[in-house]
């Protein structure tokens, strides 16, 4: 827990210190609440989140792989990666430590976009705890994605390999859980097929969440999900690690 | 060398698939565990709605009602493949089989669902077909070819056997949606008897001619979900037989030309015990195509009537003054959203910079009783020219009360909705009293007030127009309103502050109207009586003639007269003896106004021309009837009203008298800088932080170099 904490440390302060996480941040911010605020404002008139959480996970699908993408990679570039091996810690920590630092970054982007429900509050009847779950599920979401980023970034040296491998593996997986992609699976899957398709996506579990039921279902097949990717993670590293 | 290389690097190898294999073991076996665990949560899941309305969970409304069912309810659901289905209509689907296995689960066997594919066999599409199931066919198109796909989602409700309900095609959104179809249909199979209702009306007059069909009170009484529960009977009888002893309840339409009798009969129901609702006007005004509102001549009393219907409900404990109301507080008679719903009320066409455009006309004879409690605005309406005037404010706070003046749950959906329903042309409909703020009710009665107007309503004798719309072109029309408008703020600024009763309910043993007087007599015992007397007299006259003359043989006497030896009819049986006090506790539910429920505001036959619509005379109705009868079973699935989550981003109040041009404007103004607002802020904020950081590191960093150096 204390090696975590020390990685998570570290990672945290390497995203505020680099330019990329700003860039990221502001393209990602300027898009989302762009989008977003006219969409609710303008067009839907109802002070309603919908607009927003529709288009989050997309967005995350495009901005996470460039974030994770050098979590391992470039570790392994650089050459700091043997410096990391030898810290006398448990892979599953260091894993840990880059994962919260990842998502701990990525929650504090989300905390900048809380202006817009604030405003529609402001402006009429906001319908705050389904919006609070839909923030949790956002964190949720992006943490499965990180998960899925910092895995693949962990197989490769390439940094840009990493980001079109998990952008690849994170489309898929958004697509399958989308209503109109399962439609076209059932011209040539049977229904349970199609729904074991579906339900391998975080993309559904989000939607549920974000429409305001919690269901400790959902809960439990993201805890899943993502402690297998990091469990994946983990296993590759210490595989490297062992072998030396 | 090589050779040992070779050597070496062999088991090496090997060691490396192997640890390869062993790997990718572990994490093919970690993802069916982890697989397992996800299956396993799904079956046994817990779920928590976090919408603050709730409406993604089974209503208390739909647990009472399966929790009464005491036969089996078997629900068939004919389905046809939900992998056929197309993709928007699975969610449907989703939907209405997660509502039928969630009643299966509330049920604990008493609900039981059988699924039927009709695409699957001929037999069941038949009897789908019989059962007036309707296939929804749809076209679906690949690049080879094109069908027409049948789908099927109707669902057939059979209650022990017995009752039945086919609803021909479900095709929910949402858990809310299937549940508010679903659950009336349930309460109406398991609904053994009808409750009676008996009505009297006096159809709307336009022009002098009585319409046939269409400005009756007849269309909410025939919707589905009202007349498959209670069965309403026309007791409007011209001979003022008395009501029947098993009636309940009665409901009076705009009572007019009432004569003595019709009054004695609504006197005796009361005295049984009976319940009536009376939902009156004092005038009445013909909405013409070009919405002229001129007033048709309303006599409550017929002629020859020597009682009066207004002294008649004094005597009950009701005070009606039949005046015409108009409220001039301007949340109260505008619609909720009158830049896109100003139908309710009353809108003109108007151009503006955006074409054509419904703007709303202020009309306070058209307004909704608030969910506001007056007492509370008392020092904003007894100031005068900036000052308070403390001993008005308090006067005010104890004359002036809510608007919706109670916690039945009739009322639960409009509190939530903020308001009551639109009345027009409402009428001031109180508790008698002895002086003003002194309620005077009969010994053994007791009333009370349940919808207020706000306090600064006008009250009138009817005038012969309403019309603040006139004829001409737009200026002349404009002018017309304006005028309109002037002649009330007049009026206004004149008249003391007062708020108008519009609903009353009082119950209790009333003393008859009647007591000690003749009872009225029905018309055809007063034709008897003349025909009687008439028989006498010209009985008497042929005495008197025939002590005159010889008398004639029987064959010259000529014909008999028409009822002197003509066989009986069957004769009514005797009337019972008039109550001059209730046998039973009685009660009076009077409304003062009657257009609220009119087939044509109801079905919004005026909506094209920019209304009046009533949108929440619907919704009373059915309240009124469940909270008449006391059923709250379906009170829950009622009040659940989505909460209008509208954005108010200009006061409606604000801009100047329902131009729509400038609530425009200003909504495009006010849109424009909250969204610059929301994009900028976070992004120059975050930008702001990176630069800060960077001079933070870039300080760091020359300090550790000036160290260095």
């Amino acid at each position: 827990m204390r090696d975590s904490l020390v990685i998570f440390r570290r990672e945290l302060k390497s995203y505020f210190y680099s330019p990329i996480a700003y860039v990221f941040g502001v393209l990602f911010l300027g898009v989302l609440l762009y989008i977003a605020a006219k969409g609710s404002l303008v067009a839907g008139m109802q002070a309603s989140m919908q607009g927003f959480f529709g288009l989050l996970p997309l967005l995350l699908l495009i901005f996470v792989p460039p974030l994770t993408m050098r979590s391992w990679a470039e570790e392994r570039k650089t050459g700091t990666i043997e410096l990391l091996m030898t810290y006398p810690a448990h892979t599953g920590s260091l894993v840990a430590g880059k994962y919260l630092a990842s998502v701990a970054y990525l929650g504090f982007v989300l905390v900048l976009t809380l202006g817009l429900p604030l405003t529609l509050g402001a402006y009429g009847r906001l319908d705050w705890p389904p919006v609070v779950g839909a923030y949790l599920a956002s964190l949720l979401f992006a943490g499965s994605f990180v998960a899925v980023g910092m895995f693949f970034s962990s197989l490769t040296r390439d940094q840009i390999v990493a980001m079109l491998v998990s952008l690849f593996v994170l489309a898929v997986l958004y697509l399958l859980g989308h209503p109109l992609l399962a439609g076209l699976f059932l011209e040539w899957l049977p229904t349970w097929g199609v729904d074991l398709v579906h339900g391998l996506s975080p993309y559904k579990y989000f939607e549920s969440i974000a429409r305001g039921a919690l269901d400790t279902r959902d809960l439990v097949y993201f805890a899943c999900f993502q402690g297998f990717f990091l469990y994946a993670n983990a296993l590759v590293l210490h595989h490297r690690r062992t072998k030396g | 060398m090589t050779s040992r290389n070779q050597t070496a690097a062999g088991p090496r190898c090997a060691a490396q698939s192997g640890a390869a294999l062993a790997v990718t073991v572990h994490v093919l076996l970690l993802a069916v565990v982890l697989g397992q665990i996800v299956f396993l949560a799904s079956r046994h899941r817990l779920r928590f709605d976090l919408t603050s309305d709730q409406m993604s969970t089974t209503s208390a409304s739909t647990r009472t009602i399966v929790d009464k069912l005491d036969k089996r309810l078997v629900i068939e659901a004919y389905f046809s493949p939900k992998d056929k289905l197309p993709v928007n209509l699975r969610q449907s689907r989703e939907v209405l089989e997660n509502f039928l296995d969630e009643l299966v689960q509330i049920g604990k066997g008493r609900v039981v669902v059988q699924r039927f594919d009709p695409n699957e066999d001929k037999a069941i599409a038949d009897r789908c077909t019989r059962l007036q199931i309707q296939p929804l066919d749809l076209r679906s198109q690949s690049s080879t070819s094109l069908s027409v796909d049948r789908h099927w989602q109707g669902l057939r409700f059979v209650y022990g056997g017995g009752k039945q309900k086919v609803m021909s095609q479900m095709l929910p959104a949402s858990w809310f949606a299937a549940e508010i179809q679903l659950t009336p249909a349930i309460k109406e199979v398991a609904t053994q008897q009808k409750r009676k209702i008996g009505y009297m009306e006096w159809p709307i007059a336009s022009g002098g001619q009585q319409q046939a069909g269409g400005t009756g009170w007849g269309a909410l009484r025939s919707v589905d979900q009202i007349a498959k529960r209670f069965e309403f009977q026309n007791l409007k009888d011209e001979d003022g037989a008395l009501l029947p002893n098993d009636l309940e309840t009665l409901f009076l339409y705009r009572p007019k030309d009432l004569t003595d009798r019709q009054k004695y009969v609504l006197d005796q129901f009361l005295m049984r015990g009976g319940t009536m609702v009376v939902f009156a006007d004092a005038c009445e005004y013909a909405i013409a195509p070009n919405r002229m509102f001129n007033r048709v001549p309303v006599v409550l009393d017929a002629p020859g009537s020597s009682r009066k219907f207004v002294d008649q409900l004094a005597c009950y404990g009701i005070d009606w003054k039949p005046k015409v109301l108009a409220d001039m507080a301007a949340q109260a008679h505008t619609a909720r959203d009158r830049l896109t719903q100003a139908f309710e009320y009353l809108a003109l066409p108007q151009q503006t910079q955006f074409g054509l455009q419904m703007a709303a006309v202020p009309y306070p004879y058209f307004f909704h009783a608030m969910a506001v409690d007056w007492s509370q605005s008392a020092d904003q309406l007894a100031t005068r020219d900036g000052k308070l005037d403390k001993d008005l404010a308090a006067a005010y706070r104890k004359q002036f009360g809510p608007g919706i003046a109670s916690d039945d749950f009739l009322w639960k959906a409009f509190q939530q909705v903020g308001r009551g329903p639109g009345f027009y042309w409402p009428t001031w409909v109180g508790l008698r009293e002895k002086a003003p703020g002194a309620v005077d009710l009969p010994a053994g009665v007791t009333g009370r007030v349940m919808l207020r107007s706000s306090p600064a309503v006008l009250a009138e004798d009817p005038p012969p127009a309403l019309d603040p719309i006139g004829r001409g072109d737009a200026r002349a029309r404009a002018q017309s309103v304006q005028k309109f408008q002037q002649k009330l703020a007049e009026r206004f600024q004149s008249e003391p502050r007062q708020q108008a009763p519009l609903m009353v309910d009082v119950r209790g043993t009333f003393a008859s109207f009647f007591a000690g007087a003749e009872r009225p007599k029905r018309p055809s015992e007063i034709k008897e009586e003349e025909a009687k007397k008439a028989e006498a007299e010209r009985q008497a006259k042929a005495a008197a003639e025939g002590e005159a003359t010889e008398p004639k043989p029987a064959d010259e006497q000529g014909p008999p007269p028409p009822d002197a030896k003509q066989p009986e009819g069957p004769k009514a049986a005797p009337e019972a003896d008039p109550l001059a006090q209730a046998q039973a506790p009685g009660r009076i539910l009077m409304i003062g106004d009657s257009d609220f429920l009119r087939d044509d505001l109801v079905r919004g036959d005026h909506r094209q021309a920019g209304g009046p619509y009533s949108t929440l005379g619907g919704a009373f109705f059915v309240a009124l009837l469940d909270w008449l009868a006391e059923d709250r079973d379906l009170l829950e699935l009622q009040s659940r009203v989505p909460v209008d989550r509208k954005l108010e981003f200009v006061d409606a109040e604000a801009v100047p008298t329902g131009d729509a041009r400038l609530a425009e404007q200003a909504l495009r103004r006010t849109t424009f800088w909250l969204v610059v607002a929301n994009v900028a802020v976070p992004v120059v904020l975050l930008a702001l932080f990176g630069f800060a950081v960077r001079l933070v590191r870039r300080a760091q960093k020359r300090s550790f170099h000036a160290s260095l150096s």
